[in-house]
């Protein structure tokens, strides 16, 4: 006969087992149902080629939309990469207890906590209309960057915290400089962190559809030439596909290609971080 | 009489409202080791990272009266200049994520040692110092968190050497060792003790006896007695001394 606290603490332990169980499952399910109904139409073509077919989309495939994010994406992580850093930097390193830092932290969590569609019409307001940018490419990257600027600040903060703090301090006592010992020592410590956080931002951005639904998407756009011209990406592709009830086939096709795209990048970025961890460990 | 390096004058020190040394007048003399023991939370640290200026490093301390190096107040000089004069080494024994030859070698050439030929001799010097050369001579360039914890925290030492410090400030650098690690820190300490004003802080009393000139009671944040460490030990004037190195608290 079991006693009842140890009773208690078996069923506490299968609760917590049962609700993860369940969240897993969930994803697994998305994971699945998306594999079954899209992969049977992808293929190279689908991945290489244009949308073809009335109405467009119908046929063809998603090239333009990969390059269209694939852009998106990166010149968002060059606008708000270093900025994020250096925030960074100076929030973990150099102000964490003036009062500076303190307003800047609720700044960022200001900014974390704006929808991402307002953050969208703020760009449209002020790139597309005032700067006279129009619909493009770099708008869109924009909106992007506000977007993950305050995730980046956060997750590299982190990826920063997670030197071990004595070594900062046999560091600092040597009389070195801040600088110095955070090029020398903390930097290279949390490179690994510093890029998954980067990765991490990579694929919430690829993910997003309102920043970029009224600052750089088009229903037909070719690959992009220009940091000026509207350009296609996946998640606003797919959108349109299952909005305007283009092709279902096609709209899952697409769907697993951003699926396949996001935990890829999302993988590659925890690989990251047990490296950072193991690095620190050893 | 030997030279004083460090002198503390009237030295207080606190965390926010939080008194944590009071009124300490202290001297620490070239060439001589001197222990500070006390029970845990009596300021011995504290004090240790107040001589080195580390302890500015966090938020809420400060401090007032003065701390003499070499005759003049350390509170004039450049923060950077004193704890590269004053070298501390801390209780974890810490290996910089960097191969065994930068750890020796990195404030060195953040102080501007860029010459190969000299870069060999310090390292070598600092390590045979530390009595680790023989035992990474041929690993030089492996990272130095393969090393063992005792071998750790005389790397740690050989760090601090190599900047020439007049200083050597150890809080508690065997807690974490064994026996054998503890005794190879120790023979590294005496033998540095011919060219440095040591101070270490130690739990361990027999410690404090076997390496100690000098020996510094600490209670409360106060300095309650110094003295040659056989006086301390043996004929301590004051009752509560006697009370801890007897053992009955600690």
């Amino acid at each position: 006969m079991m006693k009842p606290r140890h009773l208690l603490d078996r069923l506490f332990i299968l609760s917590l087992w049962i609700a993860a169980l369940i969240v897993i499952t969930i994803l697994a399910a998305i994971i699945l149902y998306l594999f079954s109904k899209g992969s049977s139409f992808i293929s190279l073509d689908f991945i290489l080629d244009r949308p073809q077919g009335s109405p467009l989309g119908s046929a063809g495939g998603v090239m333009p939309a990969i390059m269209g994010t694939i852009w998106l994406v990166l010149l968002a992580l060059l606008a708000a990469g270093f900025p994020a850093l250096f925030t960074a930097i100076y929030l973990n390193e150099y102000g964490s207890q003036r009062k500076s830092s303190r307003i800047m932290n609720i700044l960022l969590q200001s900014m974390a906590s704006v929808p991402s569609i307002i953050t969208g019409l703020f760009i449209y307001a002020l790139c597309v209309v005032r700067l006279g940018w129009g619909i493009s490419l770099l708008a869109g990257s924009m909106a992007l960057a506000l977007m993950i600027f305050p995730v980046l600040v956060v997750s590299i903060r982190e990826a920063l915290r997670s030197v071990d703090s004595q070594t900062r301090l046999a560091a600092a006592a040597l009389g070195v400089s801040k600088t110095y010992s955070l090029r020398r020592i903390i930097l290279p410590q949390a490179i690994p962190g510093i890029l998954a956080a980067f990765l991490l931002a990579m694929g919430y951005a690829a993910g997003a559809t309102a920043p970029i639904m009224v600052t750089a998407a088009a229903i037909v756009a070719p690959a992009p030439q220009s940091l000026f011209q509207p350009v296609m990406a996946l998640p606003y592709h797919l959108y349109i596909l299952f909005n305007e009830h283009v092709s279902m086939q096609q709209a899952y096709a697409t769907a697993l290609v951003l699926l396949i795209l996001l935990l890829s990048i999302n993988a590659l970025a925890l690989y990251l971080r047990s490296w950072q961890e193991r690095k620190q460990a050893g | 009489m030997k030279d004083v390096v460090i002198e503390l004058k009237n030295f207080n020190s606190r965390y926010g409202k939080q008194e944590v040394l009071q009124n300490i007048s202290l001297t620490f003399p070239h060439q001589t080791i001197t222990a500070i023991i006390g029970p845990s939370g009596c300021g011995k640290t504290t004090l240790l990272r107040s001589i080195n200026r580390s302890a500015e490093l966090e938020s809420g301390y400060s401090c007032t009266g003065d701390i003499l190096l070499s005759g003049a107040s350390m509170f004039n000089m450049n923060a950077y200049s004193v704890r590269r004069q004053v070298g501390m080494v801390f209780q974890t024994p810490v290996a910089l994520p960097l191969s065994i030859r930068q750890n020796v070698l990195f404030a060195p050439r953040y102080y501007g040692l860029r010459q190969r030929a000299l870069q060999d001799d310090l390292v070598e010097n600092c390590l045979r110092k530390v009595a680790l050369w023989e035992e990474v001579k041929d690993r030089l360039h492996k990272p130095a968190s393969q090393l063992s914890g005792g071998q750790k925290q005389r790397l740690a030492i050989a760090r601090v050497l190599a900047v020439k410090p007049r200083v050597l400030l150890l809080d508690e650098p065997c807690s974490s060792l064994d026996p054998a690690s503890t005794e190879r820190v120790e023979e590294t300490i005496r033998g540095l003790a011919a060219e440095l004003c040591i101070v270490i802080v130690t739990h361990n009393l027999a410690q404090a006896r076997r390496l100690a000139n000098e020996t510094a009671f600490m209670l409360n944040g106060q300095l309650i007695e110094t003295g040659p460490t056989e006086n301390i030990f043996s004929s301590p004037k004051h009752e509560k001394t006697r009370d801890f190195v007897t053992g009955l608290f600690g």
